[in-house]
């Protein structure tokens, strides 16, 4: 139950974030070429949008943190297996379970960083430039990324370790492409 | 001394098999608490500021642009506008699947999207047609590495974060080196279909090209946005990405209609996955690459190259031999990430073109792209075409060559790259 409320969360705020982002920098681009057509800038002109960028820049980093922890769970974060690969059994679970745990232990590490560095964020009352935001508010995407991104890892790690699965991230996969095909003749 | 303990930590973590970025960014948690005595705090606020850069969200903006793309019908009036033109040649549809790669990489920014996009609809086709399946999974396979040289381009993108040089001009240096390739692709699909008697298709009639033209023309009319637009000043690369992804969400779901909208979150956490994970790499090579720097590591790379009285050309050899051998083990954008700040600096004292330097290293990630055992375009075509991995292999292999000649076409003639951006930007105000 809590774990597919927070998938639920997790993929509309990244999927937000995205959308978000997309649309607010294809309405500052066009506040600037509106300034061309003098009888729509009367009206646009006093819309000040020029925090557009830092808005884009910031819902990005937030998309980045939680995507990460959703690419976790998709399995789209690869390394080097070319060796893993080749191993089998009890070597091959020992070294899955190393990678996935050092994971976890780098996004803990990570978070309780990320944790302090907010704390000392907070206490400065530093603003964004643009948006005037707090910036503890802005940083705390590290923090609260990083966790659930631990959180990920070791239900990754836990689920391998019962039924020997990992998420595999497919590339050549894509939907409506099948339907594309058979429309082709 | 501490150089040393670096790459042999990040090697032997990467080994192990974890998630590159990991391996990154405990490396430096490794060094910064038992090496050094620079204040840790550096790490978590690095972790927010590396990514604090408008040009590198053009990543997300143009990976999500793919995802419609790829969704969308784009690709399939693509191939019938590309097949209208050259299928009646020698080979039609593997020269029009050359061709339509070409086209669609202008729009996409990524190589495997471009196999999957062209192939997953072409390949098929072509074995229908009496091509031997091998030959057609070599062809496009290939031709999908357009995606990555022909602008816009993701692994361009990366680079020119990592090294500060300017997108536009990198886009623009792509543009002829991707014209060429595809040229030469397609000669040797029409000599090799000519020699062995490959199916031509019926010639179309000027009105059936014009008809294709006409419904391809959303399609390519985005090459425009893209590159008019970041050419002409009208947008930043950023601002260029955002645009298209914009304009290819309406052609996939208003104009073409092949995109229901209950399938637009589908793409957009897509788009949103593959992009955080780069972005997670990014960040973390990042952190890595600070690291390297306050260590002094790539400026003493540069000394000890540039002592040991190296020309440019058998630097540039080397360079082409450690990518080439890295390509074996990691992903384009990682590989970029990693080493681009350290070659950059060599390269730049020996003299090389930043942006030149820049083709020379896509160029590598193309090749490596196409070989196992970590080429996406290989797993890609294979899984499309349904074919074992040692056979997709064996379908690669002469295309392999063509490839590094290329390269090596590409590294001593710098004048293919730098001739269009030394035209466009010298004569620019």
């Amino acid at each position: 139950m809590f774990n597919r409320l927070l998938n639920n969360l997790e993929e509309w705020l990244v999927a937000g974030f995205m959308a978000t982002a997309t649309l607010v920098i294809f309405a500052a681009v066009l506040h600037r070429y509106t300034a061309s057509v003098s009888w729509i800038w009367q009206f646009t002109r006093h819309i000040d949008i020029t925090w557009a960028q830092e808005l884009c820049i910031y819902l990005f980093i937030w998309m980045a943190k939680f995507g990460a922890a959703y690419g976790v769970r998709t399995g789209i974060h690869v390394g080097v297996d070319v060796f893993i690969n080749r191993m089998s059994g009890g070597k091959k679970r020992f070294w899955v379970c190393f990678g996935l745990l050092a994971g976890a232990f780098f996004t803990a590490t990570v978070a309780v960083l990320g944790g302090m560095f907010v704390w000392r964020m907070f206490g400065t009352g530093q603003v964004s430039p643009d948006l005037e935001l707090p910036m503890w508010i802005v940083y705390l995407a590290v923090p609260l990324g990083s966790s659930l991104m631990c959180y990920r890892f070791l239900q990754v790690a836990h689920a391998f370790l019962r039924t020997g699965k990992l998420p595999a991230h497919d590339h050549a996969r894509v939907e409506g492409l099948d339907l594309a095909a058979e429309q082709r003749t | 001394m501490n150089g040393w303990i670096i790459f042999i930590l990040l090697i032997a973590l990467m080994f192990t098999g974890m998630p590159i970025s990991i391996a990154l960014g405990l490396t430096v948690l490794a060094f910064l608490f038992f090496l050094t005595d620079m204040p840790v705090e550096i790490v978590s606020q690095r972790l927010f500021t590396g990514l604090d850069q408008f040009a590198i969200m053009a990543i997300p903006f143009f990976i999500l642009a793919g995802t419609f793309l790829t969704h969308g019908g784009v690709a399939r009036r693509m191939i019938r506008f590309a097949t209208a033109l050259v299928g009646h040649l020698h080979g039609g549809l593997a020269i029009a699947g050359v061709f339509a790669c070409a086209l669609f990489a202008a729009v996409s920014g990524s190589s495997p999207a471009t196999v999957v996009a062209i192939g997953s609809i072409l390949i098929p086709a072509m074995e229908k047609q009496g091509y031997p399946k091998k030959f057609g999974v070599g062809v496009i396979g290939t031709a999908g590495c357009l995606g990555i040289l022909i602008p816009p381009s993701i692994v361009m993108v990366i680079y020119a974060v990592s090294t500060n040089t300017s997108v536009g001009k990198l886009f623009i240096a792509g543009v002829v080196p991707g014209i060429l390739l595809a040229c030469i692709l397609m000669g040797i699909t029409w000599a090799i279909a000519r020699k062995r008697n490959y199916p031509r298709m019926q010639r179309s009639s000027m009105k059936e090209v014009w008809v294709a033209y006409r419904e391809a023309i959303w399609g390519l009319a985005l090459i425009f946005v893209v590159i008019g637009g970041i050419y002409g000043g009208v947008f930043t690369p950023t601002e260029a990405a955002a645009m298209s992804a914009v304009y290819a969400f309406i052609v996939a779901v208003f104009i073409y209609k092949d995109l229901r909208w209950k399938d637009v979150p589908r793409v957009l956490l897509d788009s949103a996955n593959m992009s955080a994970m780069l972005l997670y790499i990014i960040t973390n090579a990042i952190l890595f690459s600070f690291l390297l720097t306050s260590e002094h590591i790539p400026q003493a790379m540069a000394q000890w190259i540039i002592d040991k009285e190296l020309s440019v050309w058998v630097f540039l050899l080397g360079v082409n031999l450690i990518l080439l051998v890295a390509g074996n083990f990691m992903e384009p954008s990682s590989i970029v990430l990693l080493l681009a700040p350290i070659l950059f600096p060599v390269a730049v004292k020996l003299g090389v073109d930043p942006i030149h330097f820049g083709i020379i290293m896509t160029i590598n990630m193309e090749v490596g792209l196409i070989h196992p055992p970590v080429g996406l375009n290989l797993y890609v075509a294979s899984g499309i075409a349904k074919m074992g991995l040692t056979e997709t292999t064996i379908a690669f292999a002469p295309w392999i060559v063509v490839m590094v000649l290329f390269l090596l076409l590409v590294t001593y003639v710098p004048e293919i790259a730098m001739w269009l951006p030394n035209l466009l930007y010298n004569k620019a105000p």
